[in-house]
């Protein structure tokens, strides 16, 4: 079965990341935000706050659904139990889309809680195919991977990162979440251009668009998603956005969590910068 | 195995410690050296799970200070590096692990501490299931009531203390020196998450806490009058005990559920 094809989901806007701190504010002022991305995991549990905020702000927002630990290119058997969780989850919340990352994050038992980036390879690609088709057809739900962030590149790859990217849609017409941040903060680490890896990978493969901050060290930079998304990521975002159709693109914020309005400034800021018939028509 | 399994387990065997490998395989680029990119890594894993621990047993964090809870860190790691895809097991083995290892296991406290923190995660997102009322219970055919089996709600945990584990914990979220760690007798305690989603411990009497027990363990009620019987040594003020407990825990929303034979 090959869930990838002809399964883009919807555009619906501007989206923002929901965080425990900010479900009172969303339910007391239902701000202007065209959906919801939650972290997926954070709902495997059964009841409780999560869930009784959750149900109340699905009512009124669509929910994307984004996950962290799935490690779809581990070499190690397919994390069945894990799988399963995330397919009851999906079947109580009926996301509007559902995400991973372009990673590997564990090696059978051994979880390492972080997106380690694979080496660009033709075996990886083989690999990451495969292991796409067996997901999706347990999930009954196509998946879309997003782009981690990295500060290290293998000996071994034989491609750059945005070929490899543009190669798994080619071939398993998987679709992307394009992390611009991400984006920004490898080009800084590895030395190459924002711009040739955004304009490498087709429109038609991009779901989604996250936009975030980080923390630059000077000797390098770092995902932390805890800071304002910086200048140069607005720069690159509306470059990036200028000739594009309209992409779902959401303000992600994971930790060091500002006021409620400052995301929605964000948020807005995002809406400014994006073409205009970019604008949700709600 | 191939190559992209040896660079996978090459990368695991970084972050746990155990081998260097990795940078063999980091191919060399301008600005950081192999060494400091694997750092980085090595880093971020490490500061990830130590922040997840601190986040769980913020009062333990206190109890032990920053030097003994690094190292309570660094130890876990090592023997209990984590095996789930979600961080909220992560720390399940932590009051096992301060019972067994040394300095720690010198002091039960500091296992007890982890264990009622452990326990207050427990209640919060348990499942969510309706709360056994009065009115529900007084539907109980009289001749069926021996053998009634009631379930305590899913969030409710039960623990018993032999030190002043959840005084302390009580006393440095307040931001107060700790008691004594030693109790003249044992502790008993109930933890839940109260009808409002807020998650809530309750002192419990010995008795309480042994009827409570027996019902989590699903004995039917004639059981739990039994187990009160011996504790107050005649049948007549066990089952009046076993009523009054009843009539709080229905009151106080602990309850999940009766099943009839
Ligand atoms: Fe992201």
């Amino acid at each position: 079965m090959d869930l990838t094809l002809n399964t883009s989901p919807p555009y619906l806007g501007f989206g923002l990341g929901l965080r425990t701190c900010y479900f009172e504010d969303i339910i007391d002022s239902q701000p202007e935000v065209d959906w919801f991305e939650i972290i997926s995991e954070n709902y495997f549990v059964e009841g409780g706050k999560p869930w009784h905020y959750l149900d109340q702000i699905k009512e009124r927002y669509p929910i994307a659904m984004h996950g962290v630990s799935m490690s779809i290119g581990s070499t190690t058997e397919v994390n069945f139990d894990y799988l399963r969780d995330l397919k009851r989850t999906i079947a109580r919340i009926r996301p509007v889309w559902v995400s991973d990352h372009l990673c590997f994050s564990s090696i059978g038992d051994f979880n390492s809680h972080d997106l380690l980036p694979l080496p660009y390879t033709e075996e990886a690609l083989t690999h990451l195919c495969d292991r796409l088709r067996i997901i999706q057809d347990y999930l009954e739900h196509p998946l879309i991977l997003e782009n981690v962030s990295s500060y290290l590149t293998y000996h071994q790859s034989q491609m750059t990162e945005w070929d490899f990217l543009a190669s798994l849609h080619q071939q398993s017409g998987c679709q992307f979440l394009l992390d611009i941040n991400n984006v920004y903060v490898s080009a800084r680490n590895h030395g190459f251009d924002a711009m040739d890896y955004l304009n490498a990978i087709p429109q038609q493969a991009v779901a989604q668009i996250h936009l975030a901050g980080h923390s630059d060290f000077g000797s390098h930079i770092v995902d932390t998603h805890d800071q304002p998304v910086c200048d140069a990521v607005w720069q690159l975002f509306q470059r990036y956005a200028q000739s594009r159709l309209p992409i779902n693109t959401m303000i992600e914020r994971d930790d060091n969590f500002p006021p409620f309005d400052s995301l929605m400034a964000e948020l807005n800021q995002a809406r400014k910068l994006a073409p205009l018939n970019w604008s949700s028509n709600d | 195995m191939t190559d992209l399994a040896r660079i996978q387990q090459a990368f695991m065997a970084l972050l746990n410690g155990t081998d260097q490998d990795l940078i063999n395989h980091i191919a060399p680029q301008p600005g950081l050296d192999a060494e400091h990119r694997a750092l980085i890594y090595q880093n971020a894993y490490r500061i990830r799970l130590t922040k997840v621990l601190e986040q769980d047993h913020e009062m333990l964090g206190r109890y032990l200070g920053d030097d003994l809870f690094d190292d309570m860190v660094t130890g876990y790691l090592a023997q209990y590096p984590s095996n789930d895809p979600s961080l909220r097991h992560f720390g399940d083995k932590l009051p096992h692990f301060l019972a067994t290892q040394l300095p720690f296991s010198e002091h039960g406290i500091l296992s007890e501490i982890a264990l009622f923190e452990r326990l207050l995660l427990q209640a919060f997102d348990a499942p969510d299931t309706k709360r056994l009322a009065l009115s529900d219970i007084q539907q109980i055919p009289a001749d069926l009531w021996p053998n009634v089996v009631f379930s305590l709600h899913p969030s409710a945990r039960l623990l018993r203390c032999q030190f002043a584990a959840i005084e302390s914990w009580q006393a440095l979220k307040h931001g107060n020196p700790p008691p004594s760690p030693e109790l003249e007798s044992e502790h008993f305690w109930l933890v839940i998450r109260e009808a409002d989603l807020r998650t809530a411990f309750h002192p419990l009497s010995q008795h309480e806490y042994q009827c409570l027990q027996s019902m989590e363990r699903g004995l039917p009620f004639s059981f739990v009058c039994e187990a009160a019987a011996n504790i107050h040594q005649d049948a007549e003020s066990g089952a009046l005990a076993v009523m009054q407990l009843l009539q709080k825990a229905l009151t106080a929303n602990w309850l999940g559920d009766y099943q009839l034979p």
